[in-house]
C-alpha cells in the first residue's frame, strides 16, 4: 500500500520534472526559428483493483508533442516563398528603375544635350566650336548608352552570381533534408514510434528555407520522410536521397546563368517557366521580363537614333564639300546557336530599316522539310507570333528574309530541330560608338545648291534643293533647267541620265535621280536654273537642321507586318515608354511585397497562435509543474511519515 | 487567442519598421524637393514628366535659336539701312549732278562722291557677321562674295543659298538674303526696257523711262527687244520712224528704214511715241516712250529689252556719266541711271521690309515660346513637385505615429508574468 504512495509520489515527480524540463526547453527556444512549442501529454496509470473499486496508481508520460498545423505551416511557407519572389524582383527593378530615371545620370539630359549641340551646329554650321561641342556631347550620349547598358550587365552578372549561390544553398539545403530525413526515420524507429520532435521541426524549417529560394512541393511519406520537388515536379530529395542542382549556362546563351539538374552523367535544363515563387524565381523572372526588355530597348533606341542620324548625315556635306558618312558606329544583331544544334546550317542576321524594331528577342527553329520546302519557323518571344520561312530545298540558299527590321540569310545544312535564337537588340547600347572624331567632318551642309540664273527676265524662283539618296554624286556637271515658253516645259541639260523635257507646274516637285526641288512663280521663254555642287558651303546648315529635327520625328515603332504602317515614336517617347515600363512593374512589385509582407505577418500570427511560446504561459506552466513537483515530495514525505508509522508500530 | 511572445516583438518591430521607412520617404522627398523619387512611385507621371522635360528642352533650344536669328537678322537689318540711306544719299548728288548750273569741277567733285560711295557699299555687301561669315554670300559664308574684276564690274563668288534657322516646331525662318537679291537681281529701266540716247546724237531731245501698256504684247516671243526711235528733219519738220534693230525694217511700214525724210511719223516735243499702229503693217508691243526737247537730223534712241543690271554698275556709270557728260546726253544718262538707282534702293527696300517682318513675326514666336515655356514649367511642377506643406505636416504625423509606436511596444513587451516570480 505504501508501495503504491511511493510511486504515485514518484510518477508525480517524475511528471512535474518533464512538465518543467519541457517548459524550460520551451523558454530557451523561444525564439529559435522553426521552433513549435511542446507539451507533455500525461496520463493516469492503469488503477489497481481493490474491492472497493480501482485506486488510482499516479500519473505516467504518455509522450511529449509538438503542437504543430500542417496546413498553417505550409501556408505561412508558400506565402514567405512568394514574398522572397517579390522581394528579389522588387529590389533588382527598384535599381533599374532610379537608374532610368535618375535626373542627372540618365539617358534624357544627354539625348537633349546632343540634340541642343546638333541645333547648335545649325545655327552656326562654320563655327568649329560649335561642331567639337557636338561632337562631345555625341561622345557623352555613347558614353551614357554605354554607361546604362554596362550598370544593367552588372546587375546581369549579380543575377548570375545570385543564381551561383542560390543554388549552392539549395543543395545545402537538399543534403540536410536527406539527411534529416534519415535521421529522423532511425531515431523515431529507435525510440519506438515517438515523434522526433525537435528533429521534425528542423527539417520543417529547411524545407521553408528551401522555399524562400524557389517554389517547392513537399510530398510527406507513410514512414514520415519528406520528397521534395521544385519547378514542373524536378526531385530534390526522394527519401535519403539528395539530387544535386547546377547553375548551368543556358543553351543559346553562354553568358546566362539557369538552373539544372544533374542527372546522370548530363545536366537537365530545368524550364524557367516552372521556377516562380522564392528568391530564384522572383530573379529569374526578373531577368526574363524586365531586364532582358529594357536593355533590350536601350538597345533600340540607340539602333534607332544611329541609324536615323547616319542616314541623314550622310546625305550632307561635310566643311570639305564631301559626302558625310557615318556618325555613330550600329552594334549588330546577336545571334547564338542552340548547344545541341546538329547541322552545320548557319543563320547570319544584319540591320534591316531600324524602325521596324522591336524590343522583342527571336528563336528561329528549322522544322524539316515541308513540301519540298525547307521550312523554318521565326518566334517572336515577347508575343509568341511566328513567322513561317520557306526555303525551296537545296536549291534556295541563300535565302534572305526581312522581318521586323532584321534581314535573315540562311545557309543550306540544318537538321530538322535546330535552333537559334536572335537577339537583335540587346547589344544595341554597348554597341554604339562614334565614328567622326574630326569636327570638320560633321555634315552641316547640303551637297547641292540650286540658283536661278541673273539673266532670266522672269520672276520664277527654285527652292533649295533635298535630296533623298546621293547617288550620282558629286555631279559631273551643273545640271541646267531652261524655260521653253512654247511647250510651258524645262530642257534639262547636264543629268547622268540624260532626261526628258519636264513640263512645268508652279510649286510642283521636280524630281531628278535623287534630289528634288520646286520652281514657283513665271519663268519667261529662256530662262535658266541650275543645281550645282555646293562648293564652299560653309555656312549651309539645312543638313544639319535635317539632323535637328530627328529629335521630334518619329524614329522607332513601325509595325513591319502592316503595310504602309509608319513610325510611331520619338527616341525620347521610345525611352520614357522603358521608364513607364519599369516604373509600373517597379510599382506592381512594391505593392505586391507590402501586400505579401501583411500576408506572411498574418499568416505567421495564426501560425504562431499555434506553435509559438508564450512566456507567460510557460511561466505560468512552471508554477504549475513547481507546485506539483512539491505537491507530489509531500505525498513522499506523507508516505514516508506511514512508513515510519508502520514501523512503530513494532516498537 | 493565443499570441505568441515572439508574435509581440515581430509585430512590434515590423511597425516600426513601417513607420519608419514612411518617415524616412517623407523625409527624403523634403530634401530633394520632389514628389516622385523613383519611376515606380507614380510612373505614368514619371513617363510624362520625361516628355514634358525634353518638349522644355527643344522649347529652350527654339529660344536660343531665335535669339541667333533675331542677332543675324538685327545684323542684317542694320547693314541694309546704312545700304539705304548710302543709296539716297547718291540719288542726292545726282539730282544736284543735273542742274545746269554746275561747272565741270563742280561735277567732277559730285562724280568722286559718287566713287566713294561705290566703294562704301562695296566694303557694306561684304560685311561680316560676329563669327566672321560674310552676310551676302548665301552658303559660301567664308567666301568674300563681291569683288571688282575692272572698273564697275563687280563678279559675285557666292551662291544663292538662304540660310534658315528652326525657331519653333514647324517654322524655319531665313536669316539672311544671298548678294544676288540684295544688290544684282534689280531690272534696269522700268524693268521691262531700258531706253538710251545714241551717243552720236546732236539734238536736245531726251527720252523718259518709257512705260509698258500691255506686259503681256511685250513678252510675246516674237518680240526681239531692241528697237530705236530715228529722227529725219526736213524743211522745219521732224518726223521719226520705229525701226526693229535686229532686222532694220521700219516697224510702221515693214520696209527697210532709210531714215530720209518725211518718215512715217510727225514728232512733237513731249508726246507720247507708241509701239502700236492700225496697220497694215499692224503694229502693238504694249509699250511707250516719250521724247521732249529737240532732235536734229539722224539722232536715234534706243529702246532694248532690260536685263538686270547690278547697283555697283549703276552707281559707276552715274560717276561716270557725270563726270564726262554734258547738256542733252548727260541728261538723257542721268535720267536713265538714276531710275536704275531708284530700282536698286527700292529693291533694298524691299528686302529690308521683309527682315523687318521676320524680325516681327520673332517677336511673335518668342511670346509664344515664353508661354509655353510656363506651361511646361507648370506641368512639370505639378507631376514632380512636392506640395511642401503638405509633406511637412505628414512629417510631423509620421514622427508621432513612430513615437506611438515606440512608447507602445515599450510598455507591452516588458509585460511578463517572470516579472513577478
Amino acid at each position: 500500500m505504501t508501495m503504491g504512495i511511493f510511486g504515485i509520489g514518484i510518477s508525480g515527480l517524475n511528471t512535474a520534472q518533464a512538465g518543467m524540463a519541457t517548459a524550460g526547453h520551451n523558454i530557451s527556444n523561444a525564439a529559435t526559428p522553426g521552433f513549435s512549442r511542446q507539451e507533455v501529454l500525461q496520463t493516469t496509470n492503469a488503477p489497481s483493483y481493490s474491492g472497493a473499486g480501482f485506486i488510482g496508481q499516479g500519473v505516467e508520460i504518455s509522450t511529449v508533442r509538438r503542437i504543430y498545423s500542417e496546413v498553417l505551416n505550409n501556408q505561412l511557407a508558400a506565402a514567405q516563398s512568394l514574398g522572397g519572389a517579390y522581394g528579389s524582383y522588387a529590389a533588382q527593378i527598384g535599381q533599374v528603375a532610379n537608374l532610368l530615371a535618375d535626373p542627372q545620370a540618365g539617358l534624357s539630359p544627354r539625348l537633349h544635350d546632343f540634340f541642343a549641340a546638333v541645333a547648335d551646329v545649325a545655327a552656326h554650321p562654320e563655327s568649329v566650336p560649335s561642331r567639337q561641342t557636338l561632337l562631345s556631347s555625341a561622345q557623352a550620349l555613347v558614353a551614357s548608352f554605354q554607361g546604362l547598358d554596362q550598370q544593367l550587365q552588372e546587375i546581369r552578372n549579380a543575377v548570375n552570381t545570385e543564381v551561383q549561390s542560390g543554388v549552392e544553398l539549395l543543395n545545402s539545403y537538399a543534403q540536410q533534408i536527406a539527411q534529416l530525413n534519415h535521421d529522423i526515420q532511425f531515431t523515431e524507429a529507435a525510440s519506438g514510434a515517438q515523434p522526433a520532435n525537435d528533429l521534425r521541426d528542423l527539417r520543417d524549417q529547411l524545407v521553408a528555407q528551401l522555399g524562400e529560394q524557389v517554389n517547392v512541393s513537399v510530398v510527406r511519406q507513410g514512414d514520415g520522410s519528406y520528397n521534395v520537388f521544385i519547378g514542373n515536379g524536378q526531385p530534390v530529395v526522394v527519401g535519403a536521397k539528395p539530387f544535386t542542382l547546377v547553375a548551368a549556362p543556358s543553351p543559346y546563351d553562354p553568358q546566362r546563368l539557369a538552373l539544372g539538374l544533374q542527372a546522370g552523367g548530363g545536366v537537365v535544363m530545368l524550364p524557367e517557366a516552372g521556377l516562380q515563387g522564392g528568391k530564384l524565381g522572383g530573379l529569374l523572372a526578373f531577368r526574363t521580363e524586365t531586364l532582358d526588355s529594357v536593355q533590350n530597348a536601350l538597345g533600340r533606341v540607340a539602333l534607332g537614333l544611329g541609324q536615323a542620324f547616319n542616314t541623314q548625315h550622310a546625305l550632307g556635306q561635310d566643311l570639305g564639300g564631301l559626302l558625310g558618312g557615318d556618325f555613330f558606329a550600329l552594334a549588330s544583331p546577336a545571334v547564338n546557336f542552340n548547344s545541341t544544334n546538329q547541322g552545320t546550317g548557319n543563320l547570319t542576321v544584319s540591320l534591316g530599316q531600324a524602325d521596324a524594331l522591336t524590343v522583342s528577342d527571336y528563336r528561329l527553329a528549322f522544322q524539316g522539310i515541308n513540301a519540298g520546302n525547307d521550312r523554318y519557323v521565326l518566334t517572336r518571344l515577347s508575343d509568341g507570333r511566328t513567322t513561317t520561312l520557306d526555303v525551296p530545298s537545296g536549291t534556295g540558299y541563300p535565302a534572305g528574309f526581312s522581318v521586323d527590321g532584321l534581314q535573315l540569310t540562311l545557309d543550306a545544312g540544318a537538321v530538322s530541330g535546330d535552333s537559334w535564337e536572335i537577339r537583335p537588340t540587346r547589344s544595341g547600347a554597348a554597341g554604339l560608338g562614334l565614328l567622326i572624331s574630326d569636327p570638320a567632318r560633321i555634315a552641316a551642309a547640303s551637297p547641292l545648291r540650286s540658283a536661278a540664273e541673273l539673266t532670266n527676265r522672269g520672276n520664277a524662283t527654285v527652292s533649295a534643293p533635298t535630296l533623298a539618296s546621293t547617288a550620282g554624286l558629286p555631279l559631273p556637271a551643273d545640271i541646267r533647267l531652261t524655260f521653253d515658253a512654247a511647250s510651258t516645259s524645262f530642257v534639262v541639260s547636264g543629268a547622268v541620265p540624260a532626261v526628258a523635257p519636264i513640263a512645268y507646274q508652279a510649286g510642283t516637285a521636280i524630281t531628278l535621280g535623287g534630289v528634288s526641288f520646286s520652281i514657283s512663280g513665271q519663268p519667261q521663254d529662256g530662262d535658266q536654273f541650275t543645281l550645282s555642287s555646293n562648293t564652299q558651303g560653309v555656312s549651309d546648315n539645312r543638313n544639319a537642321l535635317a539632323l535637328a529635327a530627328l529629335q521630334t520625328v518619329a524614329t522607332l515603332g513601325r509595325d513591319a507586318s502592316l503595310p504602309g504602317a509608319s513610325a510611331s515614336s520619338t527616341l525620347q517617347s521610345a525611352y520614357a515608354q522603358i521608364v513607364s515600363q519599369v516604373g509600373s512593374k517597379a510599382r506592381q512589385m512594391e505593392v505586391s511585397q507590402q501586400a505579401q509582407t501583411q500576408i506572411i505577418a498574418q499568416t505567421r500570427q495564426a501560425q504562431q497562435a499555434v506553435s509559438g511560446v508564450n512566456l507567460d504561459e510557460e511561466a505560468a506552466n512552471l508554477l504549475r509543474y513547481q507546485q506539483m513537483y512539491q505537491a507530489s515530495g509531500k505525498v513522499l514525505q506523507i508516505a514516508n511519515t506511514l512508513f515510519d508509522t508502520v514501523l512503530q508500530l513494532g516498537r | 487567442m493565443r499570441i505568441s511572445t515572439s508574435t509581440i516583438f515581430e509585430a512590434g518591430v515590423g511597425t516600426m519598421q513601417q513607420q519608419t521607412a514612411a518617415l524616412l520617404r517623407v523625409q527624403q522627398q523634403i530634401a530633394t524637393g520632389r514628389r516622385l523619387l523613383s519611376p515606380a512611385d507614380d510612373p505614368v507621371a514619371a513617363a510624362h514628366a520625361l516628355e514634358v522635360t525634353q518638349s522644355q528642352a527643344i522649347n529652350a533650344q527654339y529660344g536660343v535659336n531665335l535669339g541667333s536669328a533675331r542677332d543675324s537678322l538685327t545684323l542684317e537689318e542694320s547693314v541694309l539701312g546704312s545700304i539705304t540711306s548710302l543709296l539716297q544719299d547718291a540719288r542726292d548728288v545726282s539730282v544736284q549732278a543735273g542742274s545746269a548750273a554746275l561747272s565741270d569741277a563742280d561735277r567732277n567733285t559730285l562724280a568722286n562722291t559718287l566713287r566713294s560711295r561705290y566703294q562704301e557699299l562695296m566694303a557694306l555687301a561684304n560685311s561680316t557677321d560676329g563669327d566672321g561669315q560674310y552676310l551676302f554670300s548665301g552658303y559660301s559664308g567664308a567666301t568674300r562674295p563681291f569683288s571688282e574684276t575692272a572698273p564697275g564690274q563687280v563678279a559675285y563668288a557666292g551662291d544663292q543659298g538662304q540660310r534658315l534657322i528652326q525657331v519653333n516646331p514647324s517654322r524655319q525662318m531665313a536669316v539672311g538674303d544671298a548678294g544676288p537679291e540684295v544688290f544684282l537681281r534689280i531690272p534696269a529701266g522700268n524693268g521691262s526696257f531700258v531706253t538710251g540716247a545714241d551717243s552720236a546724237n546732236s539734238g536736245s531731245a531726251v527720252i523718259d523711262s518709257g512705260t509698258v501698256l500691255d506686259a503681256g504684247l511685250w513678252n510675246q516671243p516674237g518680240n526681239s527687244g531692241d528697237y530705236s526711235v530715228r529722227f529725219a528733219v526736213a524743211g522745219g519738220v521732224t518726223t521719226y520712224d520705229l525701226i526693229d534693230n535686229t532686222s532694220g525694217d521700219s516697224l510702221l511700214t515693214g520696209l527697210p528704214g532709210t531714215g530720209t525724210a518725211p518718215l512715217p511719223r510727225v514728232y512733237a516735243s513731249g508726246s507720247n511715241i507708241v509701239f502700236s499702229q492700225a496697220g497694215p503693217p499692224a503694229l502693238d508691243l504694249g509699250v511707250r516712250v516719250s521724247i521732249s526737247g529737240t532732235p536734229q537730223q539722224g539722232d536715234r534712241f534706243d529702246l532694248r529689252r532690260s536685263a538686270n543690271q547690278d547697283v555697283f554698275q549703276t552707281l559707276h556709270s552715274l560717276a561716270d556719266a557725270i563726270d564726262n557728260l554734258s547738256g542733252a546726253a548727260l541728261t538723257n544718262a542721268l535720267v536713265a541711271q538714276q531710275r536704275n538707282l531708284d530700282n536698286a534702293l527700292e529693291n533694298v527696300l524691299t528686302v529690308r521690309a521683309s527682315t523687318g517682318v521676320r524680325l516681327k513675326e520673332l517677336e511673335a514666336i518668342q511670346t509664344t515660346g515664353e508661354q509655353r515655356a510656363l506651361q511646361y514649367s507648370e506641368t512639370l511642377s505639378r507631376l514632380q513637385d512636392l506640395d511642401y506643406a503638405k509633406a511637412i505636416s505628414e512629417l510631423s504625423q509620421q514622427q508621432i505615429n513612430l513615437e506611438a509606436a515606440q512608447k507602445s511596444f515599450l510598455k507591452v513587451s516588458t509585460l511578463s508574468l517572470f516579472e513577478f516570480i
